[in-house]
C-alpha cells in the first residue's frame, strides 16, 4: 500500500522540475506527466478496494505530530472514493487534452497536475486553514488553466470566476480564523468535539461564513452567474474537471464540516440545495447553448446531492450509514460520470446550438453514449441514478417528508423536460458538417459510458437486494447483445429478437395467472406477432432492435413483477423502449418529447404514490400489500392512476397519443398503440383490484373514473371523425376504445370487469389489425391523408378485407366480437345504474360508426387516382399478422365462451356477484341472453343474402366514369376538395364543433408557457456583468444569514 | 489591539465598496487587495495577548518565559501564508486584466458581458 | 445615486451580521491551549528559537509547502497566460537616471546579502525564507528598473527555481524516512539551541524556500516585464 502523501511528493517534485525535463523532450514531460497521473489512480484506488476489504484506515500525521499539533490528512474509505474517482476523471480528461497538452506550452501540464493535486488535498486535508491552502491551489491553477483557450469569453468568464472565488475566500479566511479564535483549534475533528464551538455569537458567525464560503464554490443559486460563464466558455476538458472533479471535491468538504452544523445551518444547506436543483432547472428550460444548458444541470444536480446528503441527516441517519452512501452516492456517480461525459461531448461537437449536435448521428458510438448520458440524469433505469432516486423517495417517504419529494420531483421533471428536448433535436434535426473523431477524446467518453452502465447494474444489485433480481437481468442482457450485433441486417436481428421473445414468453407463461394470462398473450404473443412486419425493411435499422427488445423486455417485467420496485423498473425501461421506437417516425420530434414528458410526469406521481405506501404499510415493498392500505388511500390511489392513466391516455392526459401513434412507422404503430396502451391498462387492474373504493373529500374515485372513462370514450371518437389523416384517426380511435375499458373498470362489477378484460384483447386484435392494413396502404400510396386515397380496394383487395374485419369489430356491429362487448356494456350500465355515463359511451359508440365508415370508404371505395394505378398489395409481411389477427377475431366472436368463461372465473375472486351464467355456448345476464356462435350464423346469413341480391342486381348497374362527377354548388378550389371524403364530417363540426376544441392541449400549452416565461424571465437575472455577480453573492450570503439566524 | 481588528474590518469594507462601485477592473482589483489587507490586520489582531512579546526566544525572552509572555505563533503564521496566496490571486487577476485589455481594448468592466443569462 | 444608497444598505446589513466578530472581541490574557504547546515545548522539540518558524515550517509545514506551490502555480499561471507576445507594447523608451543606475549597481550586492541572511536565519531572528526570498527579488526589480535593457538569465533561474522546489520536497521526503513523517524537520541533528545549524532542516528548508519564492517572484517580474 503506497502512503497518499506520495500524491503530493510526486506532483510538487515532478512539477518543479518538469519544465527542466521538457527542456529534453516534450515526450519525456508527457510521458511522465501521465505515469503521474496514473499513479494517483493506482494509489487511491488500491487504497479504496483494500478499505473496501475492511483494511483500516489511515491518518497521515505531517511532520511526526500528532493533530491538533499538526496538520493531518486522512484516507478512509469515503476519501478513497472520492479520490479514486477524481484521479480517474483527472487521467481521462488528460487523455482527452492529450493534443493540446502536445501543443501547448509546459505550464498547462504543470497546472493540470496542481489541480489534481488540489483536489486530493481537499478530499484529505482535516485541517480547516490546510483546507483553505488546498482551495487556493485548486483554484488558482484553474483560474490559470482556464487561460488554455485565451479567446475573450473564456478570459472574462476567469475573471469572473477569479472574482467570486476571490470573495469566498475572504468569507473561508475571516471565519477560519475566528473558528480558530473560539475553538482554539484549527484540526476540524478537534473542533467538532469541542464543546461550546458554537454558544458564542462569534462562532456561529465564524461556522456560518466557513460554510457559506464553501457552499459559493458550489454554485448556489442565485449567487451564481460567474459558474455557468465558466462553463459555457472554457475549454471543455477543463469544465469536466471543474464540473465533476472540483464539484466533487468541494462536496466532500461540505460532508466533511456537516458534523460542525446545527440544526439552522443544515436546513439553511438543505434549503439552499433545493432552491438551485429547482430555479437551475427552471432557467435551463430557454436555454440553447449545449454548454451552458449543461452547466445549469451541473448546478442543479450539485443542488440536489447536497440537499439529499443534508437532509438525510436531518432526518437522523448516520453519516456513514449504507443507505445515505446508497443514495447520495448514486446520485453523485451518476452525475459526476454523466456531467464529465457530456462536456467532454461538447468539446467534441464545438456547436454552439443543442439542435446542431444531431451530427452526433454520424457516430454511433457517441451517439450512444449522448443518449446514455441523457437517461442517466433523467434518471431511467438502469442508471444508477433511477435506484438512488428510487431509494430517496422511498426513505422520505418512510420519514414523512412528502414536501422534498415534490419539489425534488419536480426539479427533475423540469430538467428532463430540457435534456428530452435536446436528445430530440440530436435524434431528428438535420446537420450540415461532421466533427473530427480523434481517438483520444473518443476514449475517455467512452469509458465513462460503460462505467455508468456497469456501476448501474451493481446499484440494482445493491437496490434490488433481497428481491427477486432475475426478472429483468436476462432480457437486460439480451437487448445488451442486441447493442452489440446491432451492425447485422434486419433480417437476422429480426428473427433474433422473435426467437428471444418466444423463449421468454414461454419461460414467464407458467408464472402468470389470471388476468395475467391475458395481458401475456397481448404483451408477449401479440409482441412477437407484430415483429413480424419488421421484415418488410431493408439495411440495418441501427437502433430500433435494442430498443424493441427493451420495450418487451418492460412489458413482461411488468407481468411477473411482485413489488414496487420491480413494477416501476420495468415500466421506466419499457418508457424508455417505446420513447426511442416513437421518436424514430419522421415528424415524431415534438411528439415523442410529450410522449416523453407525459410519461416523466406520471411516472413521478406513481413514484410519490409508491413511496406513500412504502410509508403506510410499513416499509413494505410487495406489490400485493396495495391491498391492505388504510391510510392515505385517496392519495395512493390518484398518484398511482395518474401515473397509469397518462399510459392509458385518457381525456386530458391524452394529447401526446394521436401525433405518437399517428407518426410513428409503420410496424411501430401497431406496438405503440395496441400493446403499449395495455400497460397502463395493466396498472389500473392492479390499482383498482386492490384498492375497491377510494375518497378524496366526499368525491369518490372509481366514480370519478366512470365519468371520465365515459366522457373519454366521447370525446376521443368525436375527435377522430374529424382527422384527415388515416393513421390519426386510428390513434384517435384509440383514445376513444381506451375509454371504453377505464369506463368498464371503474364499474368495479363483474360484468364490467370482464367487458374491458376481453375488449382489451379485442382491441389488441383490430387496432393492430387496423394499423397494419392502414400502414401498408400508407406504404405503397406514401401519403397519410386519406382525401388523396380513393379506390384501392381493387389493388388491395387483401388490405381491404382486413380494414373491413377491423371497422365491423371496432364498432362493435353483429357478428363480431366487439358486439359481445357491447351487449355487455348495456347490461352492466342498467345493473349499475350509471344511465348517464352509460348514455354518453352509447353516443360515443355511435359516433366510432362514422369514422369507421369514412376509413373503408375514402380510402378504398370511390374512385382510384391516377398516381395509383400502379399501386400493388401490401408486402407478404405485413399481411401474414393481419390474417392471423383476423382468424383470432373469428374464433373469439364464434367461440367467445373460449376467452370469457375463464376470465369470468378469476374475476369471480374479486368480485363474486353478478358473473355471467354459461348454458352451451349461451351467455345469460339478468337482462337476457347472447350466443355469440349463434349471432356470427344468422348476420353472416343475413350478409350472404344481400350480398348475392347485390351481386344479381349489380349486373345491369353503369359504370361512372372517372370525371362524371357533379360538384353541387361548389368549385373544387383546391386538390383534396375533388375528394368526398375530405372534411367529410365538416356538418358536425358546426353542430358539435365546440366540444372538440383543443382544450386541454391548450391547457398544457399555457402550463408550459408558465414554467417557460418565468424561467426566462428570472434568467435575466445573469446580466453577464461580474460586478452585478459580486452582489449577488453578497446578498446571497445576507439572505442566507438573516433567514436562518432571524438578525 | 482591538483597535486594529477595527481598522482591519474597516479596510476590509473600504475594499468591498470599492469593488462594488468601480467601474474599472483595475481599481476592482485594487479594492480586492485592500480586502486582502484588511483580512491580514485581522488574522493577526487575532494572536495577540496582552502586553505580550514576539514568539522569539533571545536574550529578551527565555524559553521558561514564552509561555507567558510570548503572543500566539499561530495567526502569525497563518497570516504569512495569507498573504502569499493574496500576492498570487491579485498577481492572476491583474494579468487576466491586462489579457482582457489586449482583446477589447476596454477596462471597464460593462464592457464584458459577451456571456449571459 | 439609488444604486449607491442600497450598496450602502447591504454594507450596513453587513456590517451589523459580523459585528459580533468585533464586539465580542477581548484581548486575551490566556492564548489557546495548542499556542502553548508551541512555545512550551517547541524550543525543545524542533530546536528553533523563532516560534512562528517552527510553526511554519514544521507543525504547520504542509501549509507552507502549499503556499509555496500557489506561488508556483501563479508563476506558472502567469507564464501561461502570457505565453503568446502581446501586441501591446509597454517598455519605455527612455533610459533610467543616473542616480537609480549608481544606486542599483551600489545597492543590489548589499540587498543580495541582506536577503541570504534573513532566509537563513529564519529560525533565529524574525524572518524567514518568504521574507528573504521577497528582499532579494526586490533587488532584481531595482535592477530591471535601472537597467532596462537587461534581461534575466532563464536559464539559471529555471535550474533555480526548479531545483530549490524539489529540493525542498526531497526534504519534505526525507523526513518520512530519517524521522516521523512528512516534512519533519528532525532529520538532520537539532544542534546547539540559538545557533545557525540547529534546528534540525529548518535552515535548509528555508534556504530553498527563499531561493524558490525569490526566483518565482523574479519569474512572475520577467513575465510582466515582456
Amino acid at each position: 500500500m503506497v502512503d497518499p502523501i506520495y500524491i503530493f511528493v510526486i506532483v510538487l517534485g515532478l512539477a518543479f522540475l518538469l519544465s527542466l525535463f521538457d527542456k529534453l523532450s516534450r515526450n519525456l514531460s508527457l510521458f511522465l506527466f501521465f505515469l503521474a497521473l496514473a499513479s494517483f489512480v493506482y494509489i487511491s484506488g488500491s487504497w479504496f478496494i483494500s478499505l473496501l476489504s475492511g483494511k483500516e484506515e489511515l491518518i497521515i500525521f505531517t511532520a511526526g505530530f500528532k493533530p491538533p499539533v499538526s496538520i493531518n490528512l486522512k484516507m478512509g474509505l469515503i476519501e478513497a472514493f472520492f479520490t479514486s474517482l477524481t484521479n480517474f476523471l483527472g487521467l481521462l480528461s488528460a487523455i482527452y487534452l492529450f493534443r493540446k497538452f502536445r501543443a501547448e506550452a509546459v505550464y498547462s501540464l504543470i497546472l493540470y497536475l496542481m489541480i489534481i493535486m488540489g483536489i486530493n488535498g481537499l478530499i484529505m486535508t482535516r485541517d480547516l486553514f490546510n483546507l483553505f491552502v488546498f482551495l487556493e491551489i485548486t483554484s488558482i491553477a484553474t483560474y490559470s488553466m482556464i487561460g488554455i483557450s485565451s479567446d475573450l469569453k473564456s478570459l472574462t468568464a476567469g475573471f469572473k470566476y477569479m472574482i467570486a472565488g476571490g470573495i469566498a475566500s475572504v468569507f473561508l479566511l475571516i471565519g477560519t480564523i475566528y473558528l480558530y479564535r473560539s475553538s482554539g483549534t484549527l484540526n476540524i475533528d478537534s473542533m467538532i468535539s469541542s464543546v461550546g464551538l458554537l454558544t458564542t455569537k462569534t462562532g456561529i458567525i465564524a461556522l456560518f461564513l466557513v460554510i457559506i464560503a464553501i457552499m459559493i464554490e458550489l454554485k448556489p443559486f442565485p449567487a451564481n452567474g460567474w459558474a455557468l460563464d465558466v462553463y459555457q466558455s472554457v475549454n471543455s476538458g477543463v469544465v469536466a474537471i471543474i464540473a465533476s472533479g472540483i464539484s466533487a471535491a468541494m462536496l466532500f468538504v461540505l460532508f466533511k464540516l456537516t458534523p460542525l452544523m446545527n440544526e439552522n445551518l443544515l436546513t439553511a444547506v438543505a434549503g439552499i440545495g433545493l432552491a438551485t436543483f429547482f430555479f437551475s432547472n427552471l432557467l435551463a428550460l430557454k436555454q440553447e447553448n449545449p454548454k451552458r444548458l449543461l452547466g445549469y444541470s451541473s448546478i442543479g444536480q450539485i443542488g440536489l446531492i447536497m440537499t439529499v446528503y443534508v437532509v438525510l441527516i436531518k432526518a437522523g441517519f448516520i453519516r456513514d450509514s449504507q443507505i445515505v452512501w446508497l443514495i447520495s452516492g448514486g446520485l453523485f456517480l451518476n452525475h459526476f460520470l454523466a456531467k464529465a461525459g457530456l462536456f467532454w461531448l461538447a468539446g467534441i461537437i464545438k456547436k454552439e446550438k443543442l439542435s446542431d449536435w444531431a451530427s452526433l448521428r454520424t457516430s454511433p458510438i457517441l451517439l450512444f453514449a449522448f443518449g446514455t448520458f441523457i437517461f442517466a440524469l433523467i434518471g431511467l433505469p438502469p442508471f444508477p441514478g433511477f435506484f438512488a432516486k428510487w431509494q430517496l423517495v422511498m426513505t422520505l417517504a418512510a420519514k414523512g417528508m412528502i414536501f422534498w419529494i415534490v419539489i425534488i420531483l419536480l426539479g427533475s421533471f423540469l430538467e428532463a423536460i430540457y435534456l428530452l428536448r435536446w436528445l430530440g433535436k440530436v435524434l431528428k434535426r438535420e446537420f450540415q458538417e461532421k466533427f473530427a473523431i480523434h481517438f483520444s477524446r473518443i476514449l475517455p467518453i467512452i469509458i465513462f459510458m460503460l462505467l455508468i452502465l456497469v456501476l448501474g447494474a451493481y446499484y440494482s444489485t445493491l437496490i434490488f437486494a433481497g428481491n427477486n433480481l432475475n426478472i429483468l437481468y436476462l432480457p437486460m442482457l439480451f437487448v445488451f447483445l442486441l447493442f452489440i450485433l446491432d451492425f447485422l441486417p434486419v433480417w437476422i436481428k429480426n428473427t433474433l429478437t422473435i426467437a428471444a421473445t418466444a423463449c421468454y414468453s414461454y419461460l414467464i407463461f407458467p408464472q402468470l395467472a389470471g388476468y395475467k394470462n391475458i395481458f401475456g398473450v397481448i404483451f408477449l404473443i401479440g409482441g412477437v406477432l407484430l415483429l413480424i412486419p419488421g421484415y418488410i425493411k431493408k439495411g440495418k435499422r441501427m437502433g430500433f432492435y435494442p430498443f424493441v427488445a427493451m420495450m418487451y423486455a418492460g412489458l413482461a417485467g411488468l407481468l411477473i413483477s411482485k413489488t414496487t420496485l420491480q413494477l416501476f423498473t420495468s415500466w421506466e425501461i419499457m418508457t424508455l423502449g417505446s420513447y426511442i421506437l416513437i421518436i424514430r417516425g419522421k415528424k415524431s420530434e415534438p411528439h415523442a418529447l410529450s410522449y416523453m414528458l407525459f410519461s416523466v410526469g406520471g411516472a413521478f406521481a406513481m413514484l410519490l404514490g409508491f413511496g406513500l405506501l412504502f410509508s403506510v404499510n410499513g416499509n413494505s415493498l410487495a406489490l400485493d400489500s396495495l391491498a391492505n392500505v388504510s391510510q392515505a388511500v385517496g392519495t395512493i390511489y390518484l398518484l398511482l392512476g395518474l401515473g397509469f392513466l397518462t399510459k392509458m391516455a385518457s381525456i386530458g392526459l391524452h394529447i401526446w397519443l394521436p401525433g405518437a401513434h399517428g407518426e410513428a412507422e409503420t410496424d411501430v404503430s401497431p406496438m405503440v398503440s395496441a400493446i403499449l396502451l395495455k400497460a397502463g391498462m395493466f396498472g389500473m387492474i392492479i390499482l383498482m383490484s386492490a384498492i375497491h373504493s377510494a375518497k378524496i373529500g366526499f368525491v369518490s374515485l372509481p366514480y370519478s373514473l366512470g365519468w371520465l372513462g365515459a366522457i373519454t370514450v366521447f370525446l376521443g371518437n368525436l375527435m377522430a371523425i374529424y382527422q384527415e389523416d388515416a393513421k390519426r384517426l386510428l390513434a384517435y380511435s384509440s383514445v376513444g376504445n381506451l375509454g371504453y375499458v377505464l369506463f368498464g373498470l371503474a364499474l368495479m362489477t363483474h360484468l364490467g370487469w370482464l367487458t374491458s378484460i376481453t375488449y382489451a384483447l379485442n382491441h389488441f386484435l383490430f387496432k393492430a389489425l387496423l394499423f397494419l392494413a392502414i400502414g401498408g396502404v400508407v406504404m405503397r400510396v406514401k401519403t397519410k391523408n386519406m382525401y388523396e386515397m380513393g379506390g384501392l380496394i381493387k389493388k388491395m383487395p387483401l388490405s381491404f378485407i382486413s380494414v373491413l374485419i377491423g371497422i365491423i369489430a371496432l364498432s362493435g356491429v353483429p357478428p363480431l366480437s366487439g358486439f359481445a362487448g357491447k351487449w355487455m356494456i348495456y347490461n352492466v350500465v342498467l345493473e349499475k345504474g350509471w344511465y348517464f355515463q352509460g348514455l354518453v359511451v352509447i353516443i360515443g359508440g355511435l359516433i366510432a360508426f362514422l369514422y369507421c365508415f369514412r376509413l373503408i370508404y375514402a380510402v378504398f371505395l370511390g374512385q382510384l387516382k391516377d398516381n395509383h394505378r400502379q399501386v400493388k398489395e401490401a408486402p407478404i409481411a405485413l399481411l401474414i399478422p393481419q390474417y392471423i389477427m383476423i382468424f383470432a377475431i373469428m374464433l373469439f366472436s364464434v367461440y367467445p365462451g373460449f376467452i370469457l368463461q375463464p376470465v369470468g372465473d378469476f374475476l369471480k375472486e374479486l368480485f363474486p356477484q353478478g358473473a355471467l351464467i354459461w348454458n352451451e355456448g349461451s351467455a345469460f345476464t339478468q337482462f337476457g341472453y347472447w350466443n355469440g356462435g349463434l349471432i356470427f350464423m344468422i348476420t353472416g346469413g343475413i350478409f350472404a343474402i344481400f350480398f348475392l341480391l347485390l351481386f344479381f342486381l349489380n349486373r345491369k348497374a353503369q359504370k361512372v366514369k372517372q370525371f362524371n362527377i357533379v360538384y353541387a354548388a361548389e368549385r373544387p378550389s383546391r386538390p383534396e376538395l375533388t375528394h368526398v371524403g375530405y372534411n367529410f364530417f365538416a356538418h358536425y363540426k358546426k353542430a358539435l364543433g365546440s366540444l372538440s376544441q383543443p382544450y386541454v392541449t391548450k391547457f398544457w400549452d399555457t402550463m408550459s408557457d408558465l414554467f417557460h416565461s418565468s424561467g426566462d424571465f428570472v434568467r435575466r437575472l445573469y446580466t453577464g456583468n461580474g460586478q452585478t455577480y459580486i452582489l449577488h453573492i453578497l446578498l446571497f450570503v445576507l439572505a442566507v444569514y438573516y433567514i436562518t439566524f432571524g438578525g | 489591539m482591538l483597535l486594529i481588528t477595527i481598522f482591519g474590518f474597516a479596510l476590509i469594507f473600504i475594499g468591498i465598496w470599492g469593488m462594488l462601485t468601480q467601474k474599472n477592473i483595475i481599481k476592482m482589483i485594487i479594492g480586492f487587495s485592500i480586502v486582502d489587507t484588511g483580512i491580514h490586520l485581522v488574522i493577526l489582531s487575532i494572536g495577540f495577548r496582552k502586553e505580550g512579546t514576539a514568539p522569539i526566544i533571545d536574550a529578551t525572552l527565555s524559553k521558561a518565559e514564552a509561555v507567558s509572555r510570548a503572543i500566539d505563533p499561530i495567526p502569525s503564521a497563518l497570516v504569512l501564508t495569507a498573504i502569499v496566496i493574496g500576492l498570487a490571486v491579485t498577481a492572476l487577476m491583474l494579468v487576466y486584466a491586462f489579457k482582457m485589455y489586449e482583446k477589447k481594448g476596454s477596462l471597464q468592466i460593462k464592457d464584458f458581458k459577451e456571456l449571459k443569462w | 445615486m439609488v444604486r449607491k444608497i442600497f450598496l450602502f444598505i447591504i454594507l450596513i446589513l453587513f456590517l451589523y451580521m459580523i459585528f459580533p466578530l468585533i464586539s465580542e472581541f477581548k484581548i486575551l490574557s490566556q492564548i489557546p491551549d495548542l499556542a502553548k504547546y508551541y512555545l512550551e515545548k517547541g524550543p525543545d522539540e524542533l530546536g528553533s528559537a523563532n516560534l512562528v518558524t517552527s510553526v511554519i515550517v514544521s507543525y504547520r509545514g504542509l501549509d507552507t509547502l502549499g503556499e509555496v506551490t500557489v506561488l508556483f502555480i501563479a508563476t506558472a499561471g502567469i507564464g501561461f497566460l502570457l505565453r503568446k507576445k502581446s501586441r501591446i507594447s509597454l517598455t519605455p523608451n527612455r533610459k533610467a537616471s543616473e542616480i537609480l543606475r549608481t544606486g542599483s549597481a551600489f545597492l543590489l550586492p548589499i540587498i543580495f546579502l541582506y536577503g541570504i541572511f534573513i532566509f537563513t536565519h529564519g529560525h533565529l531572528t524574525p524572518g524567514g525564507g518568504f521574507q528573504g526570498g521577497v528582499i532579494i527579488a526586490s533587488g532584481i526589480l531595482l535592477l530591471m528598473l535601472a537597467e532596462i535593457s537587461w534581461k534575466m538569465n532563464y536559464l539559471i533561474l529555471h535550474w533555480v527555481e526548479s531545483l530549490s522546489g524539489f529540493f525542498y520536497v526531497i526534504i519534505g521526503l526525507l523526513g518520512i524516512f530519517l524521522a516521523a513523517g512528512f516534512l519533519d524537520n528532525r532529520l538532520l541533528p537539532l544542534g546547539d539551541f540559538g545557533r545557525l545549524f540547529s534546528a534540525g532542516a529548518i535552515p535548509f528548508i528555508y534556504s530553498f524556500v527563499g531561493l524558490k519564492v525569490g526566483s518565482e517572484l523574479v519569474g512572475i517580474l520577467t513575465k510582466l516585464q515582456r
